[in-house]
């Protein structure tokens, strides 16, 4: 890329004093030694003055006093009762809102989500799932209580004798 | 879509995206495991409810015993994928392993001893913030009965 | 003494009526020149920049002082003239020929007349060119042009970044500059 390439882009920060003080500086010194350049600079100037004095014409041609009447007017208007409400919702569902619902959506699902996979509350699923038991021989029992979704492992000790050192046996479960 | 609003949009749903993600990642890897375990005596004779069981009532309740007696409160922090030790009345003792975590359940492996010998193993799956009854073994005339409950941390 | 912006939306809040219109004599004619600038014809950006002061009237009170209030102004300017421009698709012919009038109106004469007929080419495709350019870029370039706005504040009532703002501004130029070369 050459200079000039390079520094095309810098001639309209530098026209609008955006850049900073060494930055515009080359570019000061390369315009003034660059006709090519020197002839961007002039282009831009001319495209910037052009479009200022057009626009600027036509709004000289713009008197305050009808213009603020017809503001005035518009205050002092008594809208129908069913316009506000109306521009509201309007405004929730304008396209650059309806962008902002997309996260908004996303937290919802994951809201509802939440409520389903995080129980809080009498909502709670206590029940647990049992994969593997091995209770050594002995008798076990596995219950779902309903009530409060809770499981229970009850084991059933062995009356035989096996647990002598035990102060004491389990003559029976419970009675669920 | 207005364009000017388009690049900020665009951003924020990508930052927003990254943040669920991070949060939905960091749901699946919980650093520890709050594991408590409440040693209760459900007696068959007498008559009462130890109000420091309030709590597990419901979940009581339904093994028909005459009294509950709370004999021991005990909460570890057990590192993921690590194993902790509780001390259970009798001679007991109680050794808790998680295991893994999935859809905010708590996989825990479960350990039951009396001295040295296995009184029962096996491994379930709690939800996370819940319980499960584990009962039966015999204990001052009456049955022991233990919660175990877990949080992931 | 005159009073500054801020002072006089602050006795707008507390319903002061001679202090807003005393911003609307401010602003109107800068306010329709943004307008005209991204709209393509006179009259709908006449009717733009009244809407946009009577929107600003109806939400003074929630005006916080955040930003300058020339830059809030412009922000409520330059979104009712893109939310105009998405609803009526008006013939892009139109600001052209109200130039044109205009011109002719005033019956200009300059003094040497080649540079005059040069002078009055390079208008007439500039409204042509301005308007081929999409609302973003329109939007950079007439809001640098107007006031000589720094990036920063473009990129405050366009919500976008100073970067950004460069990037328009530098597209929007090289277009411009492409479509008017045999003019410039």
């Amino acid at each position: 890329m050459s200079q000039c390439e390079f520094l095309e882009e810098s001639i309209g920060r530098w026209l609008d004093g955006e850049l900073p003080p060494a930055e515009s500086e080359a570019v000061r010194r390369h315009v003034a030694s660059c006709a090519d350049c020197g002839a961007v600079c002039q282009r831009l100037e001319k495209i910037q003055l052009t479009l200022g004095t057009l626009l600027a014409a036509e709004a000289a041609r713009l008197e305050f006093a009808p213009f603020w009447l017809e503001v005035q007017h518009r205050i002092e208007a008594k809208r129908p009762w069913h316009v506000e409400p109306i521009e509201a919702v309007q405004s929730l569902f304008s396209v650059p809102r309806l962008a902002w619902l997309v996260p908004a959506a996303i937290i919802l699902v994951l809201g509802f989500l939440s409520l389903a996979k995080w129980p809080t509350g009498v909502e709670v699923n206590n029940y647990a799932s049992v994969e593997s038991i091995d209770a050594h021989g002995r008798n076990v029992a596995l219950l779902r209580e309903d009530e409060t979704k809770t499981t229970i492992i009850w084991l059933y000790q062995d009356p035989e004798g096996e647990d002598e050192n035990v102060e004491e046996t389990a003559k029976s479960g419970p009675a669920f | 879509m207005s364009k000017k609003l388009r690049n900020p949009v665009l951003l924020f749903n990508l930052f927003f995206l990254a943040v669920t993600g991070w949060l939905h990642a960091a749901d699946k890897t919980p650093q520890s495991v709050k594991v408590t375990v409440v040693s209760i005596l459900a007696g068959s004779t007498g008559d009462g409810f130890d109000p420091k069981l309030k709590g597990l009532e419901q979940q009581l309740r339904p093994l028909k015993h005459h009294s509950y007696r709370s004999l021991k409160d005990e909460t570890q922090t057990i590192p993921w994928q690590g194993n902790k030790t509780f001390e259970i009345p009798g001679g007991r003792s109680l050794t808790i392993t998680t295991q893994e975590f999935q859809n905010n359940r708590i996989g825990l492996k479960i350990h039951l001893t009396q001295g040295e010998k296995p009184l029962i193993d096996t491994t379930v799956k709690i939800a996370n913030k819940g319980n499960i009854i584990l009962g039966g073994p015999a204990h001052e005339g009456g049955s022991l009965v233990l919660s175990i409950s877990a949080a992931a941390q | 003494m005159e009073l500054s912006d801020w002072q006089l939306v602050e006795k707008c809040q507390a319903g002061d009526a001679k202090a807003f219109e005393e911003l609307v004599s401010r602003y109107y004619q800068k306010v329709f020149m943004v307008i005209l600038g991204l709209m393509r014809n006179r009259e709908d950006a006449l009717e733009v920049a009244q809407e946009t002061f009577f929107r600003a009237f109806r939400k003074i009170k929630s005006f916080q002082g955040g930003s300058s209030f020339y830059t809030w102004i412009y922000r409520i300017a330059v979104n009712n003239a893109i939310d105009a421009q998405r609803k009526q698709k008006r013939n892009p012919l139109d600001f052209h020929e109200a130039m044109d009038g205009m011109f002719e109106a005033r019956n200009e004469v300059a003094k040497d007349p080649f540079t005059d007929v040069h002078d009055r080419q390079l208008r007439e495709n500039m409204t042509k060119a301005i308007n081929e350019l999409t609302a973003e870029h329109k939007a950079v370039i007439v809001l640098r042009t107007i006031e000589g706005m720094s990036y920063k504040d473009i990129g405050e009532i366009l919500g976008c970044s100073e970067g950004t703002v460069m990037s328009r501004l530098h597209y929007a130029r090289k277009k411009l500059q492409d479509k008017l070369k045999v003019f410039l």
